[in-house]
């Protein structure tokens, strides 16, 4: 049989300036069942929201004043405070040039979604963080998933291999 | 010595919570959820399009009192470059990618901009035109081959103006 996405079992917290969109993404959740959505409009009440209550995935915009998406994402990944450093974060974002993207992926972040966005775009990136989890790297100067998307089965000889 | 970088094994706690054989949504939509969740963003066209209507008439108040003092215009750019930015990020998710098209050329110039001269906020004004023109005539997709010009043609303004 194939899998399912039992979505009403996972919460989520929603990061982002633009009600308009946080209205939205929260009517294509509830559409999916998800009941347990948190919405905030700052890196700081995220922190809050986070500390009290940790959410099994966040939601952010890139853009937002004074702290940013990237802001959120080291707090997460780095903060000795951080209830879940290994928290799945998808930045849904309309800074969608390459220097956001890379700066996103170099600072932890688990998947990357342009805006303007599609529908089928956002549920292939939440099918991603709850049905094929990554491996993290803890590395000096990174901590986050593995970057390396494509595993590619080898079997010949290990000529990396130092020891 | 560099630090090793240690690997740790994907966490399966919230695939093991929601992922099940029985109750839920399938891995790959089926085209009829698909459509029940366009549905969904169909419904919000009109909010959309009145926030972003709102946000042109912002932007415009804000390029005509910016020449009032450099609090004021500093409060412009900021304003112009964040209402641009949520217009790009908007138009194509409702069906308007023109508006996005506009949008990003608007947020494009407006980024790291930190003086407006009279140069530089026509070019802002004929980009809030353009966007009015496409929420007026409710111009969904790309456009043609005026829409196309018209791009164009921002995008020579922006290489000619921004820096000089």
């Amino acid at each position: 049989m194939p899998e399912k996405i039992d979505f009403s079992k996972v919460s989520f917290l929603i990061v982002d300036q633009n009600k308009l969109s946080t209205q939205l993404i929260r009517d294509i959740l509830a559409m999916l069942e998800v009941t347990r959505v948190r919405s905030v409009t700052s890196v700081e009440r995220a922190r809050n929201v986070l500390r009290g209550e940790p959410v099994d995935i966040i939601i952010t915009e890139y853009y937002m004043d004074p702290e940013d998406g990237i802001d959120l994402i080291d707090w997460v990944r780095t903060a000795s405070d951080s209830p879940d450093r290994m928290t799945p974060i998808i930045m849904l974002t309309a800074n969608s040039e390459e220097e956001y993207v890379m700066r996103a992926r170099d600072r932890g972040v688990t998947e990357f979604l342009a805006k303007p966005f599609n529908v089928e775009g956002l549920y292939r990136r939440l099918v991603a963080v709850i049905a094929r989890p990554r491996a993290f790297v803890n590395a000096e100067g990174y901590f986050g998933p593995d970057r390396r998307r494509r595993q590619v089965e080898y079997d010949g000889p290990d000529r990396r291999h130092i020891d | 010595m560099a630090r090793r970088a240690q690997i740790i094994p994907p966490r399966p706690d919230l695939r093991r919570k929601a992922v099940n054989h029985s109750k839920g949504f399938d891995l790959k939509l089926s085209p009829a959820m698909v459509q029940k969740l366009e549905q969904v963003v169909h419904k919000a066209r009109d909010t959309f399009t009145a926030d972003i209507a709102d946000r042109l008439v912002a932007m415009r108040k804000a390029l005509r009192e910016a020449g009032e003092g450099p609090e004021q215009e500093r409060q412009a750019l900021a304003l112009i470059y964040s209402n641009s930015l949520d217009i790009k990020g908007a138009g194509g998710t409702i069906g308007y990618d023109l508006l996005t098209a506009i949008g990003k050329s608007l947020n494009d110039f407006a980024a790291g901009l930190t003086r407006l001269d009279r140069r530089r906020s026509d070019v802002i004004d004929l980009h809030i035109d353009a966007l009015y023109v496409v929420l007026a005539n409710r111009i969904t997709g790309r456009g043609g081959p005026t829409e196309a010009a018209v791009l164009k043609a921002f995008s020579a303004v922006r290489t000619k103006f921004k820096d000089s």
